[in-house]
Formats: structure tokens, sequence, C-alpha cells
């Protein structure tokens, strides 16, 4: 009786452990849940690329940061921003334009920074001591008589009297007071090269730094900078580290190797550039790294 | 007894209890499989997104549509929702944009993009 009774709950357990198994096979391969309301963080990589496309092209007009910012938390990524960077830099290696990238950059910086940097938005204009111009037209027969009486105010008024229509009137032309605009840097001025420092630490060794910089030393990214060296060539642009600055880009050099950087973005040309031999607290030599600052005068 | 004479060795009892017990262990593997630990899909593509997001990527083609003018580029992202024509997509977005009070902003810009994507001519705008 006892055996009966072990041999029943055995095969019980047995043909139990069989139903599981042959519910999960039904409930995992052959009629899995399935999906219709997935999440952007649930999308195939390549697909969240285009998705970080879309929002990037989305941000570039509408200029929303907090849009773009919760539309990239949808994705998912531990950092949107690294995301945005690595994507950008990915696209550029395989090839495809930097106009195609550059939205990417543009929104990693911004989300960076915290505020919309448009590179090129429109300069606020300064404020000028306008000389306030009075001007009376007496007419005289045909001809309009005019004088003009200049007076220095801090703030430019304009009066104007009617003055008849004349069927065929003759205005002596007058120089109009302009007022003098600051210059400020424009995409098109080249960039100079204002320093040239080495350093001399090991978290730095072999590395060519570069930053550019707008005449108000504001950081500049997008600017295209060739790498040149008797084997090679090697082609990229600032802003796509913008956790290190808008404006800074950086390359790796090989030590005894001589490089000729060209600015494609502003025309400035460093040739002869090489690793600097630092040495260490050994006195053990080591390439040193360089740090090339760029500015539009 | 009609198992008997199937499995004449076991009682009709006991088959019975196995019966059971294989159903109780199918219902288990069925709750398991389905309810505590369903396939996950981790590589889903864009067109079993839920509608709110689809709505707000046909959204998103709309504001950088209004931008570049790219009617061939659109037309391509809103691809990735499905094989329907683009502008279905874009006509669905906007019936839903309407129940759903989007800003008249984007109601021009969805407007403009349906536009596009009904005149557009995939032969005629080669991809790049």
């Amino acid at each position: 009786m006892k055996t009966f009774l072990r041999n029943t709950i055995l095969h019980a357990a047995l043909a139990l452990l069989i139903g599981f198994g042959l519910g999960l096979v039904y409930s995992w391969l052959i009629s899995p849940v399935t999906y219709v309301d997935a999440t952007p963080a649930l999308l195939r990589a390549d697909f969240k690329d285009q998705y970080r496309i879309v929002i990037a092209a989305s941000y570039s007009a509408n200029q929303d940061l907090a849009r773009a910012r919760a539309r990239l938390n949808l994705l998912g990524d531990a950092d949107p921003v690294g995301a945005l960077s690595a994507q950008a830099q990915r696209m550029l290696a395989n090839g495809e334009p930097f106009e195609k990238a550059r939205p990417l950059a543009q929104l990693a910086t911004d989300l960076q920074s915290g505020y919309v940097s448009e590179p090129f938005t429109p300069t606020p204009f300064p404020t000028f001591s306008t000389p306030e111009v009075e001007v009376s037209v007496t007419v005289t027969g045909d001809q309009p008589e005019v004088s003009e009486e200049a007076t220095f105010t801090p703030v430019p008024t304009v009066f104007f009297e009617q003055t008849p229509l004349l069927s065929t009137p003759i205005v002596q032309e007058t120089a109009t007071p302009r007022p003098t605009f600051t210059p400020t840097a424009s995409p098109g001025v080249p960039f100079t090269l204002v320093s040239q420092d080495t350093l001399c630490q090991p978290a730095y060794s072999r590395l060519l730094q570069f930053m550019f910089m707008d005449a108000r030393r504001i950081q500049q990214p997008g600017i295209e900078i060739n790498v040149t060296w008797n084997e090679g060539e090697d082609k990229f642009f600032t802003g796509f580290k913008p956790d290190l600055g808008n404006g800074y880009a950086d390359f790796v050099m090989e030590p005894g190797t001589v490089y000729n950087i060209r600015v494609v973005t502003g025309g400035a040309f460093v040739a002869d550039v090489t690793a600097p031999i630092c040495t260490d607290e050994t006195g053990a030599e080591y390439p040193g790294g360089l740090l090339l600052t760029f500015q539009q005068p | 007894m009609p198992f008997m004479g199937i499995i004449p060795f076991m009682s009709s009892s006991k088959i019975i209890t196995l019966i059971i017990a294989l159903a109780i262990g199918a219902g288990l593997g069925l709750v398991y499989g389905w309810v505590i630990a369903p396939v996950e899909y981790v590589d889903v593509t864009p067109d079993l997104l839920r509608q709110d997001y689809r709505i707000d990527f046909v959204l998103m083609t709309a504001e950088a549509y209004q931008s570049d003018f790219d009617a061939a580029a659109a037309a391509r992202r809103l691809a990735l929702l499905g094989s329907d024509p683009p502008a279905s997509f874009v006509t669905s977005t906007i019936e839903y944009a309407s129940a759903n009070n989007f800003t008249p902003d984007e109601m021009r810009m969805l407007q403009a993009l349906l536009t596009a994507m009904q005149t557009y001519q995939p032969d005629v705008n080669p991809a790049p």
C-alpha cells in the first residue's frame, strides 16, 4: 500500500512536471505574448539610431530642448548625450556627410550645456548715441527747399512735416547718419593659432587636442579639421565630445610622426606638429600631448 | 474502465490523478510563460510601437519636414512605421491630433506633411 502511494505521488509529480514543460513550450514558443504596444526603449539598435536622427531633426526645427530631452529619455539610454555623440561619430566614420551628423552633435551639445545654442543666432545690436535730426521742408514753387539742423541727443527721434506732393519733385539726397558696428566673428572669418601648449602629463600622452573659439571666446562646434602625415590622413570635427567643450576635438599622435594640420572651416594651417618628449619623475621619457588653441580675430 | 485496455497495468484512479497533475502542470506552465516570465522582446521594430509613440514619431517627422522640406527623407522616416503608404500614417495622426487637442502649429505642420506625402512620388524623387 505504501509503495503504491509512493508510486502514485511520484507519477503525479512527474505528470505535473511534464505538464509544466508543455505549458512553457506552448507559452514561450508556440504562442508567446505578442507585443503590440512597445515602447521606444525596446526598439532594435538600428531603429533607435533612426529614432535619434528624427528627434535631432525635429529639435533643429523647433529648438524645444525639453521636448527633445523627454523624447530621448524614451529610448532608455543610460547616457543620452553620449549615445548622441557616439552615433554622430559613427555616422562620420561611415562616411556620411557632416550635415547629416550635425543635428545629433548640436542636440548633444545643447543637452550638455542645458540651453539652445544655434551657431548662427543673430547678434544683438549694440546701443548707440544717434544724433537727432530735425527736417523741415518748405515748398517754394516747383523746387522744395530743405534745411537740416542736427543736434546730438541720446535718444534718436525723427520729426516729419507733411510735404505736399509735387508733380515733379526734386529732392536733394543727404547722407543719413549711420551707426558704427562693433565687428563680431562670422563663420567665414579664418581661425588663427593663438597658443600651442605642451601637456606633459601621462593622461595626455600622444593626445593632440584642439580648441576653437570665436572672437568672443565662445567655443565653436562643427569646425572641420584635416590632419595629414606621411602615411595617411584623418578628418574630424569639433563638438563631438560636448563634455569636453563644444569647440573641442582631439587626435592621437604616433611618436616621431610629423603632422600637418589644416582647419578646413576657416583656413588655418599648422605644419610640422609632433608629439613632444616629456620626462616623468623617474627621468624616463614619454611622448606628451599638445593643445592647439585657435581663435577668430 | 475505459483506460484499463490502454494501460492495463494502471488503475483508473491513478490515470485520472496523472491527467489532473498533467493539466495542473500545463496550467502552471502557461501562467509562468505568459504572465510571470513572458517572452521579452528587446529588438522590436517601430511598427510595434504603441499608438502615442507612433503619433509622436509622425509629429517629429512633420517638424523636421517643416525645417528641411525634404519629402524623400520624411517618406523614408515614415516608412519605418510600416508598409502602408506614408500619407496614411499622417492621416491617422491628424485624426488623433484633432481628437487630442494638438496645437494649431502642430496641426499645420501635420497638414503640410500630409500634402507632401500625398504628392510625393518615389520614382520622381529618388532617395539619395
